[in-house]
């Protein structure tokens, strides 16, 4: 039949009429299918939720929460408000636990790979025997030359696995990209404590924070966001005074009431000036025995090398920045620190993450001594150890110096078995460690991931194990840090794996192995679950605490529904003594900053690199939540994006959306620029987390995804005394490669946002404190 | 009688002092109200759906720069734009201060969206899609909104309703379980928190700088600011005068005369920038 | 006798009369087969379950199998488990009955769900709580209250009298249909609820 207009309408129209007729106005078939299910609790009643305690495992602070459970399905993630450290709050990532339980790229089953190592190729396999039979005959053979890679572990888990590596004869690593081990030493060397300590910002009236990006990702941000509520507009206290001193500018800084940048590395130098004046000054806190803290005349002396005048031009402080002279600046700030108490001063992030990172973590530490904020209200405030003698309260990370030797040995064939649960080194550690090429060409190596998740390390696994994720499985957790008092976390499976995945749970596979192996006698669990309720049993045992409880099944039950137990009363030490001579010590070893590779000029900068505020280090880069929650500042999403100071942009012709080549010594990696009136003219800042180069399409550098990991080209100088990456350590060039892309951002999206449309002052309207 | 409805009128307040930009109030909306997830495209259109959004602006040039956050929601306006242009009246406001969509009316025309100087109100470009697996998550209180039609913060008006069934009609602690005398039965500000009925967003604000509450509500924390706020407005309607630099209290865009359900508390600024 | 000329245009009118009253038929059946309009059409289920049998023979409350009636939003149907309380011994009387139970133990047996076909449904955007209107309809301070269809209730009724308000006598009946007549559009609550002054705000239901 010729088709002409005429029949063409026709044969339309009669389409569209089948497709009504089809279609009709009935009822799509699934929505007329109900379900008898087999068996059905009593206690459970279809058509509503129950709400179960748990923990939240998308960032390493661990907060307790409760989830939303509706017909087997979990469908929100909300704060406990019993546990103590969030109190009831999430942060962003504390949501996402929900898309990684129902993401659609989980590894179902467990397999083997079938191409060359790192291709991405992989057949399912059982778990028995050949999963199962491959992991056991793996260990036996080559258990003693074992190295088992986790994320940062505390509380059971964490003694189970360095149990476990123990009696196999192997190393346990815990990993983390951005690692808190400066921050740890300087802890250590200050107050001489082996768990980080809690701030109390509730009732600082002023704080001091150098490098710390406390109210986006560093260390416990929902408790410190928690905080920083009260201390600005608490009931029956006035309103706190914040200062924070950062070579970029950070949300932290964005929220402070005044932000020095700094150049990197000379935070230290700054936290000792502003100890000189108040030793010069005599401002110190009633009662602190300023002569043996700062060590007799000679501490004295050595501290006069750090007055205002000779500190001001090394740190870059000019009087734009400070509103006039530099000098008198730090003077004041001196002065509003020591009057203003309680008050704390923190630091870490980039300011411990150059190589003389640690002198500069311990300098910031120091002043709370000098005004009475250690172990008192408003200050710093210990944490005590774990409720169990043998279950580690504090994980235990390695450094950039253990990564580069385990390398070494993969390299040198000394490793042969290694096991990775919830880390991804090959993404979160610098290229030049090769840890990449290492595992990829080590032929006797056998690589075994339990992760749920491809990444670029277990995609170089040779048997993967997927894991359950934290919603369904057990667990526990020494809150670290703690609010001052004892606090353990219980985590309970809210929901069972979806019928069509088969994980098994990692501690269960451990204890089921060393039951195999032979090891009972280390590791005499039938499984994970039987080895918290011992600790569960123990805890009723010491009879304190939260937890009122008869029996010790009644205690296990109100454990599960509380989502925790917490002892007020078992509090870290209420103060500790300063070493002798601290701040003589401290200024002895105080150093500039080494930044090797590239040096000055006027096209090269340095580098500031900083945890993205939902992916962190990476650790989320596959859930699309987080990947679409805008950057506070900059607004982006989906994209790894540079800063850079609007007027340098100017000066070098970029524009938004420009991708950059940005280059170290070492690679080069390209980002979409996104030029800001905030950035310091000699800075860059590039975010954390994304470029993986396998897995969840959510996470990867496809084409056209302008998505790297700014890891690559970090030089691997060292924190002196830590051996950890210094991070903030790198200088690079950045050139323009000529392209240009629409940046994927939020600004923009409604017209309130776009500025010029209508003066901020209008939008966000401000008042003068005196006034409210 | 049990079938007189409790009247509530909603409200919000927002204390910008303490918003921090942490973004955990937008990851929360989307995990309860069945957001579209936002791909980039969606972002480079300029079509992203985020029913509570941090506006963030700037202010100053390095090294005098701050940058400022502002939380942005749906203003639940009591004189609300949207309203009298929907020709098919798809959105009205209703007795509890709540402007609402109702989704299978929505014809499309986007002229509420046109006439929202808030820009809070998203139109769906695409028919929404979820990984089969990720659909486990979708909330059931929620529907799923088809291409083609308008979607807006709704207050969490599914989480309002299941604290009134649970409190006002069954008289249960959200807690404890136990029973209320049928003369209390009225929710109220500690029992919206304690059984998860306050909005998402509110719930999860690690610095509490969302509040939610009824604004009769005594025990609640938005009472005392939304007298005031009212009292401005009279105060403004009788062509007295009201002093702004020494309150708080303002709500967004007042000049138009929307009269917002969610007001803001100002920013307490110590060193403002000198304007150039 | 039409011209030659007519022929091919009422060859055409034919065709679209019958395309049209193809189109109205289905239209029709396929509009008013949907329980709203309470024409009573049964879908054919799994299991042939005889409320007769259970409710009108052998008294059985409504809440005992569809326990959530009283309790939450959804009636939900029980669990293959809940049957088992009875039919672990009770038998069939007839061979044919039989054969039913036996479909519930090996369902049972077997740990297979029973896939039902729905007799109402809700569509995604309403929000019913069969807990709140049995409440309503069984609360005894409560002295005048109108059933559905605007008939007045003035005795106090019990939890199976409220489900014949709008459910019709399922207890009477070997298959279960809606009520017959009776429509169940969105205007049907509207009425019901401004008779028994209870809020219309859309959002009371709408979600």
């Amino acid at each position: 039949m010729k088709l002409t207009r005429r029949n063409f309408l026709a044969w339309a129209g009669l389409g569209a009429v089948g497709a009504v007729a089809c279609e009709g106005f009935g009822i799509r078939r699934g929505e007329l299918d109900i379900q008898s299910p087999v068996r059905l609790p009593e206690d459970l009643v279809r058509g509503s939720d129950n709400w179960y305690a748990s923990l939240c495992r998308t960032c390493p602070s661990c907060e307790g929460i409760v989830v939303r459970v509706m017909e087997g399905r979990a469908k929100k993630i909300q704060g406990n408000p019993l546990y103590p450290t969030n109190q009831g709050k999430t942060h962003a990532r504390c949501e996402a636990g929900l898309q990684a339980l129902y993401h659609p790229d989980r590894i179902a089953t467990p397999m083997r790979r079938s191409g060359p190592r790192g291709s991405d190729e992989f057949v399912p396999i059982k778990w028995q025997p050949d999963g199962i039979d491959s992991l056991r005959n793996a260990l036996r053979a080559n258990g003693s030359s074992s190295v088992m890679i986790t994320e940062p572990l505390r509380g059971h888990l964490g003694l189970l696995v360095e149990r476990f590596a123990s009696a196999i004869g192997g190393e346990h690593l815990g990993f983390e990209a951005i690692d808190n081990n400066t921050l740890r030493a300087a802890v250590k060397n200050v107050f001489q404590q082996d768990t980080l300590p809690d701030f109390d910002f509730d009732n600082s009236r002023f704080i001091l924070s150098f490098g710390a990006d406390f109210l986006s990702t560093w260390v416990s941000p929902t408790r410190y966001n928690r905080g920083y509520g009260e201390f600005r507009q608490g009931e029956g206290r006035d309103r706190g005074m914040f200062y924070q001193i950062d070579s970029r500018f950070s949300m932290t800084a964005a929220n402070a009431d005044k932000w020095l940048p700094v150049r990197p590395g000379w935070e230290g130098h700054l936290a000792l000036s502003l100890a000189q004046v108040i030793v010069s000054e005599n401002l110190q806190a009633r009662g602190v025995d300023v002569d043996t803290l700062v060590g007799g005349d000679s501490g004295i002396q050595a501290l006069n090398n750090f007055r205002p005048e000779t500190v001001a031009p090394l740190a870059g402080l000019t009087p734009e920045m400070t509103g006039g002279d530099p000098v008198e600046f730090l003077k004041n700030l001196a002065r509003s620190f020591a009057s203003n108490r309680p008050s704390i001063a923190i630091g870490g992030g980039s300011a411990g993450a150059q190589s003389n990172g640690l002198f500069n973590l311990e300098a910031i530490y120091a002043l709370n001594f000098l005004v009475g904020s250690v172990g008192g209200k408003g200050g710093v405030r210990f944490n005590p150890g774990s409720p169990w003698d043998d279950v580690p309260a504090s994980s235990k990370v390695g450094s950039l110096e253990d990564w580069t030797r385990v390398a070494e040995q993969i390299r040198s064939g000394k490793t042969k078995l290694l096991l990775l649960h919830g880390a991804d080194p090959v993404h979160g550690l610098p290229d030049s460690v090769r840890l990449r090429d290492a595992i990829a060409q080590a032929n006797d190596l056998f690589v075994v991931s339990f992760s749920p998740f491809i990444d670029d390390t277990s995609v170089m696994a040779d048997l993967i194990l997927p894991d359950r994720v934290s919603l369904e499985d057990w667990g526990d957790d020494i809150a670290e840090p703690g609010p001052g008092y004892q606090v353990v976390g219980m985590q309970q499976p809210v929901v069972n794996p979806l019928g069509d995945l088969d994980p098994l749970s990692f501690p269960d596979v451990l204890l089921t192995m060393a039951q195999e192996l032979g090891k009972e006698s280390q590791l005499p669990w039938a499984n994970f679950k039987a080895m918290l309720r011992e600790g569960s049993d123990a805890l009723f045992a010491m009879n304190r605490g939260s937890i009122e409880a008869s029996s010790a099944d009644e205690f296990w039950n109100n454990l599960l529904r509380r989502g925790g137990w917490w002892d007020e009363r078992r509090t870290g030490p209420a103060g500790v003594n300063a070493p002798d001579g601290l701040f003589r010590t401290i200024a002895g070893k105080a150093t500039g900053p080494d930044f090797a590779g590239i040096g000055m000029g006027s096209d090269s900068f340095y580098l500031a690199p900083f945890a993205h505020n939902t992916l962190l280090d990476g650790y989320n880069g596959h859930l699309p939540w987080l990947q679409a929650a805008p950057d506070p500042l900059s607004t982006v999403t989906w994209q790894t994006w540079v800063e850079l100071n609007d007027v340098t942009a100017k000066r070098m012709g970029v524009k938004e959306g420009d991708i950059l080549r940005i280059e170290s010594s070492k690679d080069s990696i390209r980002a979409v620029a996104y030029p800001t009136p905030a950035a310091p003219l000699d800075v860059i800042s590039v975010p954390f987390g994304q470029g993986r180069k396998h897995g969840s399409d959510y996470a990867t550098d496809r084409p056209g995804r302008e998505s790297s990991n700014v890891m690559d080209i970090l030089e691997t100088t060292l924190v002196k005394g830590t051996g950890s990456l210094a991070w903030a350590g790198t200088r690079v060039r950045v050139s323009k490669t000529g392209e240009s892309v629409s940046i994927s951002k939020l600004e923009g999206n409604a017209r309130a946002v776009e500025i010029g449309l209508t003066p901020a002052e209008k939008i966000i309207k401000t008042i003068a404190p005196e006034n409210a | 009688m049990v079938t007189k409805r409790i009247e509530h009128k909603w409200g919000m307040v927002v204390d910008l002092d303490r918003c921090t930009g942490c973004q955990a109030c937008v990851v929360a909306c989307q995990a309860e109200n069945n957001i579209p997830l936002n791909s980039k495209a969606y972002f480079q259109q300029r079509r992203a759906y985020e029913w509570i959004r941090i506006e963030r602006y700037w202010e100053g040039e390095f090294p005098n720069v701050k940058a400022k956050f502002i939380p942005i929601l749906c203003q639940h306006c009591e004189n609300a734009p949207c309203e009298p242009v929907c020709p098919v009246f798809a959105t009205y406001h209703n007795d509890e201060g709540m402007n609402v969509q109702i989704y299978n009316r929505c014809i499309g025309t986007r002229y509420c969206s046109v006439n929202c100087p808030y820009t809070v109100r998203f139109f769906n470009f695409w028919e929404p899609v979820w990984p089969k697996r990720l659909r486990n998550q979708l909330n059931p209180d929620v529907t799923i909104r088809t291409r083609g039609i308008m979607e807006k913060c709704t207050f969490c008006v599914q989480r309002l309703r299941r604290g009134e069934v649970n409190i006002e009609r069954r008289g249960l602690e959200p807690l404890t379980g136990e029973r209320i005398p049928a003369a209390d039965r009225k929710l109220n500000y500690r029992q919206m928190k304690e059984g998860n009925h306050l909005p998402a967003c509110v719930q999860a604000c690690p610095t509490n700088a969302l509040n939610f509450a009824d604004q009769y509500d005594e025990t609640g924390p938005v009472k005392k600011h939304f007298d005031e706020a009212n009292e401005q407005i009279e105060t403004r309607h009788r062509g007295g005068h009201v002093d702004e630099a020494h309150t708080r209290v303002y709500r967004l865009f007042e000049e138009i005369g929307t009269k917002p359900n969610v007001i803001y508390l100002k920013k307490v600024e110590p060193f403002p920038l000198e304007k150039a | 006798m039409p011209s030659r000329k007519m022929l091919p245009l009422m060859i055409a009118g034919g065709v679209v009369t019958v395309i049209m009253g193809f189109v109205v038929v289905v239209l029709l059946i396929s509009w008013f087969s949907n329980p709203p309009f309470g024409l009573g059409n049964a879908p054919a289920q799994p299991i042939a379950f005889p409320h007769t049998v259970h409710v009108a023979e052998n008294n059985i409350q409504c809440e005992f199998c569809h326990r959530n009636v009283t309790k939450g939003a959804a009636a939900t149907v029980p669990a293959v488990e809940t049957c088992l309380f009875c039919h672990k011994d009770i038998d069939g009387g007839t061979v044919t009955a039989q054969a039913e139970i036996d479909k519930v133990r090996t369902a049972f047996e077997t740990d297979t769900p029973i896939n039902w076909e729905r007799v109402h449904r809700l569509p995604d955007h309403v929000r019913f709580i069969h807990e709140a209107h049995i409440r309503y309809f069984t609360d005894e301070t409560i002295p005048v209250k109108y059933g559905i269809n605007g008939e007045e209730i003035t005795q106090s009724l019990d939890v199976a009298q409220t489900c014949t308000i709008c459910h019709g006598d399922v207890g009477n009946k070997t298959v279960v249909q809606p009520k017959i007549g009776q429509s169940l559009k969105m205007g049907t609550c509207v009425d019901c609820h401004r008779q028994n002054s209870v809020s219309t705000d859309c959002t009371i239901c709408h979600k």
